[in-house]
């Protein structure tokens, strides 16, 4: 690793301030995917600013009761601590059962939510629970529905300095999460979450197959009209020695049925 | 960058380089050598420590992340067990256990304290050959100590997912995953034999 | 880095086992507890780090080569290259074995220099060792170095390699063919061919492996300037084995160097030779008198420790009316990588064809092999060293002959064996298989898998959409002959009580000092316990063979009988005098010398073990050293394995069912530790047959899976259970009566599996596929069959 400077700030406020004064800064929280690209040197911060322990980012709440109520979880969140939530796992157990499956109890004992959707990886579970959910994505400086916030694959919409405080979820009627594991990194090759919303729209966001999490609203409407979901169909499916696209969109089907028959069993 | 954590059980003052990671922290400055780096993508857990008495990878941590935290290795594993056992121990026996670790440069008595018995997981890796070169195996126990702590009675299912973050080349982990097995029906025979472990 | 705290390293004897817990092995203590030593475990004070600059392409001309800065950065105390090495006058990389072509012309070889100098031929080929304070400054360092690369064409597979108009690699080997090997009678193969009622043809792959032991590759050299001897620190299979070949690069005199590992982690074969960077850090130690130590990083190891297997195997078989194999011929495609490093060469050739009839009666064998340089990492010997290869191609021609031509896949075996009453065997090619007795083995194996259920289980997957398939292979393996004279072993009994023994060969995990000690304890009543294990001890001047071709347990522990036995020879005296007898007046059975007259002085028999302690009391303990040895050659260990699998076509997901290993190993010593060689053997076939690749890129010859990002590894669930028996059919060809046992898992699980698969898709009209089955690739067959959807 190059070297670099380390600050562990007690606040957001103070966090964005050290990150103001130095532009080759880095937040850091749990380091899963930052620390292994600092060990091969594929990227060079001159100052890492520890998140991980800040108080405000770490909270797990639920706001407003019913129907309308939305979950707020603090960026800093690991996953172990989202999977293991009893009170989020009874109004939204297809979150904590996605965070109870990304990468190995290790990676999900310091990996957080704000770190897996500010690097967006284009296999990355959380993704198309956002995108699926409606979720919000809560900055210092604003709020942004999930779908502005994904812009391809390790591409958000995070200005300079900008970080993710929190992400709101709000509750759908039913939701589920299905993934077919990469043999190798255990990312997703396929995951598809898929949403009731309270409204009765439906909402389905797949992750592992394109260049980035998207929506596949043609399965939306065929859920809608009770029809039979036809085959994925897109230009940019990813393509490595892995799977070709063929298989990685015939997955998607595969772990969209998963899902969808999981719903009915409440997860 | 002056940091101080606790490593087995000791409190530790250490200056350390930004940049320098809990495993070799470990590894070089305090030659507690059995924590493994096995890999550089963070996927073989040969590294695997307990952070706060969760399973990390400690290749994939710096160290002044850990700072203010408890950090339990391999090596320190037997004795944690040990003094989990609040009773049945004399103050004497105690202090002087807890005196290798704390003062390694050198122990209080000639002979050294006696021998730590090992923790059940460890004894049953080695009585169930879950393990042959043993270069992951540091890691494989950790993972399974902590496992077992979240599901003492663990399914076929919960044991591998427990240890899907551990790669081993050896044994094939069929004989892993009955050593897993088999140290937990031992800790609940002990916890329901009226043992405070 | 801060300079270290000074702390003490724990020890193993800072913990024990609770009483009532017997562990498997005696090593067990130290590796539970991380009180190991593996080689990046040793620490010495003042030790610099060693980093290697290693070339980014797969095949070019270095035009300059510029460490001027390197040498100037902070911290780096040297920086070696090639004109050091040379002035060192070192030697390449041995070929440890070569073979001739028919005509008796001598293999065309190309070494590896242990730096380049004026080309690079590999991605990842070391060019220089930058040595530093710290390893990160000699990181930092290396990344000033001024290179400058003719880039040229390269070549990635052997079908590229052999081309009209392929690069060549190295001048004199015309076409990249370092070999033509052929073997066996193709004259009377061709008339039986000729003749045949059926013949059936299959070219199978068996793909390019990462070995991967989990221990990355380190290696720490320290040089006495008072003794002028060098100790390195590196993981092998046999401390002398590591030494001759250190000796051989480096041209320095044996007694100056010293080998010492105390724990190795894992080895599979690849790491019995020495490598650039263990002579680098050597020449290192030497000139700065100061502790030099490199450690590879995983991805570093991925592209520097030698590869495994890259095989392309084709078999033909001619059969008669009834089935009857009149012969069988292989044309195989042997992929070397950029050098001819260490066995290569032995995999393509004599591995491959001294089993090349497998279990069965061949009138007629014949094979030829092409072994080719590509601008990849050279491959070495790697679990089964092309025995597996062989045996997954002989298994999955067979069971395709008899598809294709309407034979029971189990009935055309049977019928083919080599029968237990025509042993000792001689084969068409020469082979001498001494004892077996495949009929015992197969139908043991076909009971503990339920194979006559099969059909039932069949339908009810059928019945969820599932495609259920059941597989079987037989293997047979000539275990290594050992290049060695002999082997010895040799016993002194210390103050403290112990008996410790001293070998040549090394362990890496097979647990070498619970066998032999198990072996002393049933020969003479000294427990286990009492017995330590010492190999590789410059002390003591053995001949033996390293650890390599599973051939340990039976020829050094044939040695450890043998030393037994003349250890019970000095101690006859000493008891005759004790029981006040003649010598010819008293026996020994069961651990103890017995008399059977009444003028013994004693009332009962006198147990070995309280004879010797008697003697070290009495200071007599030096009479009772003692050295054994043997002559033991190949053995021909041999089993049946029989795999069950599930396959979900919407997925392609094979899942394993049932997994049955029946082995011949001859007498087996210790069966735990037996069955865990079973068991990791298995699991590193599921890893070849179900997800491991080592994938080029055929245009750039870069290694694309260059981590385990990329490279999928086996992990805990793959193979849930596996059911191990085994036969013993005895062997008299060594004191043991043992067979190896060490790579026979991955035998017997390649084609046991691949058969599996394959049977579960030939329904739908697949009837070949090429290894690893991945859930794409399966289910890209089953869509083009002519079922697939």
């Amino acid at each position: 690793m190059y070297a670099f400077r380390y600050q562990r700030p007690s606040s957001v406020e103070a966090a964005l301030e050290l990150a103001s004064a130095d532009e080759e800064a880095k937040y850091l929280a749990g380091g899963m995917t930052l620390i292994p690209a600092l060990k091969h040197r594929l990227a060079s911060p001159s100052r890492l600013i520890d998140i991980a322990r800040i108080p405000s980012l770490r909270v797990c709440e639920r706001i407003g009761a019913g129907a309308g109520a939305v979950w707020r979880l603090g960026a800093a969140l690991r996953h172990v601590e989202v999977a293991q939530h009893a009170g989020l796992a009874g109004d939204l157990p297809a979150l904590t059962h996605l965070a109870a499956g990304i990468g190995d109890p290790q990676v999900r004992a310091r990996g957080t939510i704000g770190g897996s959707v500010a690097n967006n990886d284009p296999a990355a579970d959380y993704p198309s629970a956002l995108l699926a959910l409606g979720a919000v994505v809560m900055t210092d400086r604003r709020r942004m529905p999930a779908a502005d916030f994904f812009q391809g694959m390790f591409s958000t919409a995070l200005e300079e300095r900008e970080m993710i405080v929190a992400i709101e979820f709000p509750l759908p009627r039913r939701a589920a999460y299905a993934k077919f594991p990469h043999p190798a990194t255990g990312y997703a090759m396929a995951g598809v979450f898929v949403a009731e919303h309270q409204d009765g729209n439906w909402r389905v966001a797949v992750t592992g197959v394109g260049a980035g999490v998207f929506r596949w609203e043609a399965a939306e409407a065929a859920i809608a009209a009770g029809d039979p979901v036809p085959s994925l169909e897109r230009d940019d499916l990813m393509e490595d020695m892995h799977a070709p696209g063929t298989y990685r969109a015939h997955l998607a089907s595969v772990m969209l049925a998963k899902a969808r028959s999981q719903l009915s069993i409440g997860v | 960058m002056k940091i101080s954590l606790t490593i087995n059980g000791v409190q530790r003052e250490v200056d350390v380089e930004e940049r320098t990671l809990l495993a070799d922290l470990l590894r070089d400055q305090f030659a507690l050598t059995g924590t493994h780096l096995g890999c550089d993508t963070s996927q073989c857990g040969c590294c695997t420590v307990h952070l706060d008495g969760e399973a990390v990878k400690s290749c994939t941590m710096l160290a002044v992340q850990a700072e203010g935290c408890s950090v339990l290795t391999i090596e320190g594993l037997a004795q944690s067990y040990a003094l989990s056992d609040g009773e049945g121990m004399s103050k004497e026996l105690r202090r002087d256990r807890e005196a290798v670790w704390k003062d390694q440069a050198g122990s209080s008595s000639a002979a050294g304290p006696p021998a730590f018995e090992v923790h059940p997981v460890q004894a049953a890796f080695a009585a169930c050959h879950g393990l042959q070169c043993g270069f992951c195996t540091p890691g494989m126990i950790m993972a399974s100590t902590d496992l077992l702590r979240r599901h003492p009675d663990p399914s076929d299912e919960q044991i591998l997912e427990g240890l899907a973050g551990n790669l081993c080349r050896c044994t094939g982990y069929v004989n892993i995953v009955k050593a897993v097995k088999q140290a937990a029906a031992q800790m609940r025979e002990s916890q329901t034999a009226g043992s405070s472990r | 880095m801060n300079a270290a705290i000074s702390m003490r390293q724990p020890q193993s004897a800072d913990f024990r086992f609770p009483e009532g817990i017997e562990p498997a092995r005696q090593e067990d203590l130290r590796l539970v507890t991380g009180t190991g030593r593996y080689a990046a475990d040793w620490i010495y004070p003042g030790m610099l780090h060693a980093y290697v600059i290693r070339s980014q392409v797969a095949h070019a001309l270095i035009r300059k080569a510029d460490y001027s800065a390197v040498r100037e950065a902070p911290g780096v105390v040297a920086v070696l290259t090639a004109s050091d090495v040379a002035e060192a006058g070192f030697a390449s990389l041995p070929n440890a074995v070569t073979n001739k072509a028919r005509d008796g012309s001598p293999q065309k070889q190309a070494l590896m220099p242990v730096l380049a100098s004026d080309k690079v031929l590999f991605a990842g080929q070391p060019i220089a060792m930058v040595i530093a304070s710290t390893a990160r400054a000699a990181q930092d360092a290396a990344e000033l170095a001024v290179l400058d690369f003719e880039e040229l064409p390269a070549v990635a597979t052997v079908g590229d390699a052999l081309a009209d108009g392929a690069p060549q690699l190295h001048p004199e080997v015309a076409g990249n063919l370092s070999l033509r090997f052929e073997a066996g009678d193709s004259e009377a193969v061709e008339k039986a061919f000729a003749a045949a009622r059926f013949v059936s043809k299959l070219r199978v792959e068996s793909q390019r492996l990462i070995p991967s032991p989990m221990e990355p590759r380190a290696v720490v050299a320290i040089h006495d300037s008072h003794t002028q001897k060098t100790r390195l620190h590196a993981p092998n299979q046999g401390m002398v084995g590591m030494l001759n070949y250190l000796v051989a690069i480096t041209k320095w005199p044996a007694e100056s160097i010293e080998v010492l590992a105390q724990d190795v982690g894992g080895s599979f074969g690849i790491r019995s030779g020495a490598f650039s960077e263990h002579v680098l850090v050597m020449l290192a130690a030497r000139k700065l008198a100061k502790p030099v130590r490199w450690v590879g990083s995983r991805s570093e190891v991925f592209l520097s420790d030698f590869h495994g297997r890259a095989l392309a195997l084709e078999g033909s078989i001619a059969m008669d009316e009834q089935g009857r194999f009149l012969a069988i011929r292989f044309d195989d495609e042997v992929d070397l990588g950029a050098y001819n490093c260490y066995f290569s060469t032995h995999i393509g050739t004599r591995n491959l064809s001294i089993t090349m009839g497998g279990v069965y009666k061949v009138p007629a064998l014949a094979m030829t092999s092409d072994l080719v340089f590509t601008n990849t990492v050279p491959i070495s010997a790697y679990r089964g060293a092309g025995r597996p290869d062989i045996a997954y191609a002989i298994e999955r021609l067979v069971d395709h002959a008899a598809h294709e031509h309407g034979f029971d896949p189990v009935a055309l075996r049977r019928l083919n064996f080599i029968s237990r009453d025509a042993f000792p065997y001689t084969t068409a090619n020469g082979t001498v298989y001494d004892s077996g007795d495949f009929d015992k083995v197969l139908d043991r194996a076909l009971a503990l898998s339920d194979y006559a259920g099969f059909r039932a289980r069949q339908q009810t997957s059928a019945a969820q959409g599932k495609l259920r398939g059941i597989g079987l292979a037989f293997y047979l393996e000539a275990s290594g002959p050992g290049g060695a004279p002999k082997d010895q072993v040799e016993a002194r009994f210390s103050a403290d009580g112990h008996m410790t023994v001293y070998a040549v060969t090394g362990a890496s995990g097979q647990g070498h000092e619970t066998s032999f000690a198990q072996i002393i304890e049933s020969e003479l009543g000294w427990p286990a316990t009492r017995v330590r294990y010492r190999a590789g001890d410059p002390a003591h001047q053995l001949i033996g063979n390293s650890t390599g071709g599973s051939r340990t347990l039976y020829g050094a522990g044939s040695a450890v009988k043998a030393m037994c036995a003349a250890l019970l020879a000095k101690l006859k005296p000493h008891a005759a005098r004790k029981l006040g007898l003649a010598e010819d007046a008293i026996t020994f059975e069961n651990a103890a010398f017995h008399s059977d007259t009444k003028h013994s002085a004693l009332a009962g028999p006198l147990r070995v073990e309280s004879l010797i302690d008697e003697m070290m009391a009495a200071g007599l303990a030096n009479e009772l050293e003692v050295i054994g040895e043997a002559t033991s050659g190949s053995t021909f260990p041999n089993g049946c394995h029989c795999a069950e699998v599930e396959i979900d076509p919407d997925t392609g997901v094979t899942q394993l069912l049932n997994y049955v290993a029946v082995d011949d190993l001859g007498k087996v010593i210790s069966p735990q530790l037996v069955q865990g060689q079973v068991h990791g053997g298995v699991v590193q076939g599921w890893g070849q047959a179900f997800c491991e690749h080592a994938i080029y890129d055929p245009g750039s010859a870069q290694l694309l899976s260059g981590s385990y990002m990329d490279y999928a590894m086996p992990r805990a669930g793959c193979v849930s259970s596996i059911h191990n028996d085994t036969i013993n059919v005895p062997t008299s060809l060594n004191l043991l009566g043992s067979k190896g046992v060490g790579e026979s898992g991955c035998s017997g699980s390649l084609p046991a599996l691949a058969n599996a698969v394959i049977a579960a898709l030939r329904p739908l009209g697949v009837s070949s596929m090429d290894m690893p089955f991945t859930p794409p690739k399966v289910w890209a067959a089953i869509r083009q069959s002519d079922h697939g959807a």
